[in-house]
């Protein structure tokens, strides 16, 4: 006779095995390594809360310090890779599997524990992809999370910083798998109920709030005048074309530099209330004087951002804020919006080939993902309309067929030369040597060529969806590629022609005046002025501080 | 919000120094002596294969303020942090003593402005740097004592830091916005010789709170705040009339009583919010995160905490 509860019964026999260290479900701090000791089997699946922005920092120090002789061979499934404890389990061999999205500074260390044969990589996801995965085939045995306050029923309030939190919970609770959360304080009473108690096992009051990195601040003050440039162009050149109301940016400065022209050249330009008014984004300080000026209407977060809390509280016709007063984030249902309900993603890259592939890997570094191939995607599923949709995707088919499908605008900016004056465009990815080196039967590119739609640099933008065939996308990356190797190479006669169909445009095939590119054109210039367009309700970490 | 009428200021703290210069001065007026055309650069830093600069970072001159003549020089902070050195140097100095051997001449100036955006001395030309920060202060020291004002104004990135910290504090009057900096070592070099527990240069905030332009001026250390665009420079540098004190005796012993005093009293502290409440603000915690016109009201309200220079 088949048993049908055998997992039911192991998650039984696991949580008897802890009584002695518990208090209902509260674990002191000194007995959690011991607990995780004792609920943690080797070879299971394990995802230990970190994204690329809040961490389950004290759960991964303590998962460290377990026997490795007791537990090991643990598969990592989490979707950021980002302290250095996390590399350690591998190190020490608690660890041996490893499935993810992103990993950030410790790129590098991914990279050399690969080589040394320390990290079994399963594969490297963007974050929608690995959530779906937790669904199907890599559902964790057990999580450790991080939330901001419990209750002694183990009712969590996750807060402002949600993120990945409820997606983890809903895979690992209704499969058998055990959650056990740090919590920044156990309180009475939780301010809201992020997650239900009935999936929360084990709670523990961390001796230190769990950490936040500030990812998603760029300092105006470092926008440089190049970027201006690219901004100003991006603006006429699409957003003023394709008119996209709901869109997401990435993270560079040089859509930051779109944010803060928002209220000054996007204005001049008359498309204020026209364009970018609704937001699949994360927190950017840079968007609060494009807010203030009255430009959005709505914004849905993957996460939050340090220092926005008050003001995203202050603003809750604008941010999804719960009915306790502060913000509620979802990354899997935020990645899902930028995916299917957003015109345009729009980003920076550090390198892109001669068909359009673009990537963030160096030959040295693995950094993963995050979300923007989703953001960077045509979503094939896609079924409603928009204007700006159709248009590009009446391009994309030269207007011919009686039956046309939309586009997203996938557009991305790169300046020709990048730090350290190296090539923005290269004939051969660098993640292609990577993946050649490591032995990856998959190169991990961040946005394929066939996806992108746009490359703006400070040369002009090149609109590959008027592209006819892969001479003519070589040609138009060319074209744009200025003083680089790949733009010295171009053909001169056949990139005029692409000129001449608008397929490549110049600053001044837009009518824009390069002297007009300064600093004096943004609407905020440092960090305090983005406090003062915020009435001092943003409260910037004290890196980006100059006063 | 920041309005409209705002937002597009030119800041002091962004411009380059020739864009503060045409920002101070009646437009048209300034007449730069050794301009970039004369090509007279550093003999060192080519052996650093570093790229010199057709101005050295330096640029002097005279021009009008309201049609007062004044004699006129600026650091540029972006060329190697504005540093004190060989060239650059000879020419403030250069320009003081004709300052001061004018006085009662027709060629003679109402005030020096000095635009200090500097780190200090030029590491590569240390020993030509160091003589060019004494050399300058003597310089100033003859214009005050040839009835001249020399006014520094400070609001530049690279802030005002050793030599340039000294240069500062000898000057008739200082006029800092709140991104200025004045101190004489910078912070880090004070987290490199006495650890991260007694200075955390990474620390932002706090290098501010400790260094920057609205504790310079409750303390002393400055005479007039200003906002940080060039128009709020400009109006300040308007209205210096010649009431300095006198560089005389008397001047220097109250400045010295003023000095230990201050040390008596704040000495212990080891961060200014400590200070404030000493002193008696109303807001001790928060003078960081005042508005640009509350703390202005602040200090009409506190008053200039010293009549002494």
């Amino acid at each position: 006779m088949t048993d049908w509860t055998k997992q039911k019964a192991e998650r039984a026999r696991r949580v008897a095995a802890v009584t002695s260290l518990v208090s209902g479900k509260v674990v002191e701090p000194e007995n959690v390594t011991s607990l995780l000791e004792r609920i943690i089997c080797s070879g299971d699946r394990v995802c230990l809360e970190g994204d690329n922005q809040k961490q389950a920092d004290f759960l991964a120090e303590s998962l460290t310090r377990v026997d490795p002789a007791q537990v090991h061979d643990l598969h990592i499934v989490q979707s950021g890779l980002v302290l250095s404890e996390h590399i350690d389990l591998f190190r020490l061999g608690i660890a041996r599997k490893l499935d993810f999205s992103y990993s950030g500074p410790q790129s590098g260390a991914i990279a050399r524990a690969l080589d040394q044969g320390k990290i079994e990589l399963g594969a490297i996801h963007t974050y929608i992809e690995l959530f779906a995965r937790y669904f199907v085939d890599l559902t964790p045995h057990v999580s450790l999370i991080a939330a901001v306050s419990a209750d002694r029923n183990g009712n969590l309030y996750t807060g402002p910083n949600t993120e990945d939190t409820p997606t983890i919970v809903e895979a690992t609770a209704y499969k058998n798998g055990i959650v056990i959360a740090q919590v920044n304080k156990i309180v009475d009473e939780v301010p809201r109920t992020d997650i239900p108690g009935d999936q929360v096992d084990f709670i523990v009051e961390a001796p230190r709030p769990f950490y936040v990195e500030p990812l998603f601040t760029r300092d105006p003050a470092a926008v440089t005048e190049t970027q201006i440039l690219m901004a100003m162009i991006a603006l006429k050149g699409i957003y003023a074309e394709y008119r996209p109301r709901r869109l997401n940016h990435g993270i560079g400065f040089a859509t930051a530099a779109i944010e803060l022209l928002l209220p000054t050249y996007g204005k001049q330009l008359g498309l204020q209330g026209e364009v970018a008014t609704h937001w699949a984004l994360n927190p950017h300080p840079t968007l609060i004087p494009a807010i203030e000026s009255g430009w959005v209407q709505q914004i849905h977060c993957f996460g939050s951002e340090v220092g926005m809390d008050h003001y995203m509280s202050a603003r809750s016709d604008v941010y999804f804020i719960g009915h306790d007063g502060t913000l509620r984030s979802n990354r899997l249902l935020c990645q899902n919006a930028g995916l299917y309900a957003c015109d345009m993603f729009i980003g920076s890259t550090l390198q892109i080939d001669l068909a359009g592939n673009s990537s963030t890997v160096t030959p040295d570094r693995i950094a993963g993902f995050g979300g923007a191939p989703n953001m960077g995607a045509d979503a094939h599923g896609r079924r409603h309309i928009s204007d700006a949709w159709l248009k590009a995707g009446r391009e994309a088919a030269g207007n011919n067929g009686p039956l046309v499908r939309g586009r997203k605008l996938v557009v991305q900016m790169a300046e020709t030369f990048g730090e350290g004056m190296k090539p923005a465009f290269v004939e051969e990815l660098d993640s292609i040597v990577l993946a050649r080196k490591l032995g990856m039967p998959l190169a991990p590119v961040m946005i394929f060529g066939d996806d992108v739609t746009h490359i703006v640099t400070e040369e002009g933008v090149a609109n590959l969806l008027l592209c006819r065939n892969a001479d003519e996308i070589e040609q138009a990356i060319r074209g744009v590629a200025g003083y680089t190797p790949v733009g010295l190479a171009r053909d001169r006669v056949k990139v005029e022609a692409l000129r001449q169909r608008g397929v490549i445009r110049r600053p001044e095939d837009l009518g824009i005046d390069i002297l007009q590119a300064n600093r004096n054109l943004l609407a905020a210039r440092s960090v305090r002025d983005l406090v003062t367009w915020s009435d001092g309700l943003y409260a910037p970490p004290s890196k980006f501080r100059n006063w | 919000m920041i309005p409209e009428n705002v937002m597009n200021q030119p800041s002091w703290y962004e411009s380059s120094a020739r864009a503060r210069i045409e920002g101070l001065l009646d437009a048209g007026s300034f007449k730069e002596i050794l301009g970039p055309q004369d090509h007279v650069m550093s003999p060192h830093l080519a052996l650093f294969d570093l790229p010199p600069a057709f101005d050295d970072g330096m640029i002097i001159g005279r021009g009008l303020i309201d049609g007062r003549p004044v004699a006129i020089a600026a650091q540029e902070g972006q060329f190697m942090g504005g540093t004190f050195a060989e060239v650059s140097g000879a020419k403030l100095v250069g320009l003081l003593r004709a300052v001061a051997r004018n006085a009662g001449t027709p060629q003679e100036v109402s005030t020096v402005f000095l635009l200090l955006d500097t780190g200090g001395v030029r590491l590569q030309e240390a020993n030509a740097g160091e003589m060019a920060v004494s050399e300058t202060i003597h310089a100033i020291l003859d214009v005050r004592h040839a009835g001249v004002p020399v006014v520094a104004l400070i609001g530049g990135r690279a802030g005002a830091f050793g030599g340039g910290g000294l240069v500062t504090a000898c000057c008739s009057h200082i006029i800092i916005s709140e991104q200025g900096r004045i101190s004489v070592s910078g912070p880090e070099v004070i987290e490199t010789n006495k650890g991260v527990e007694e200075f955390d240069s990474r620390d932002r905030a706090l290098v501010w709170r400790v260094t920057g332009g609205r504790s310079r001026v409750l303390l002393g250390g400055a005479d007039s705040y200003v906002k940080g665009d060039i128009g709020s420079f400009r109006k300040a540098a308007e209205v210096i009339n010649n009431n300095a004190p006198p560089l005389s005796l008397e001047t220097l012993e109250r400045e010295q009583g003023r000095l230990e005093h201050r040390l008596k009293a704040y000495g212990n502290c080891h961060d200014t919010p400590e200070i404030w409440v000493i002193a008696g603000l109303s807001t001790p915690a928060g003078i960081a995160d005042l508005t640009e016109d509350d703390f202005i009201d602040l200090l009409v309200k506190e008053g200039v905490r010293h009549d002494a220079r």
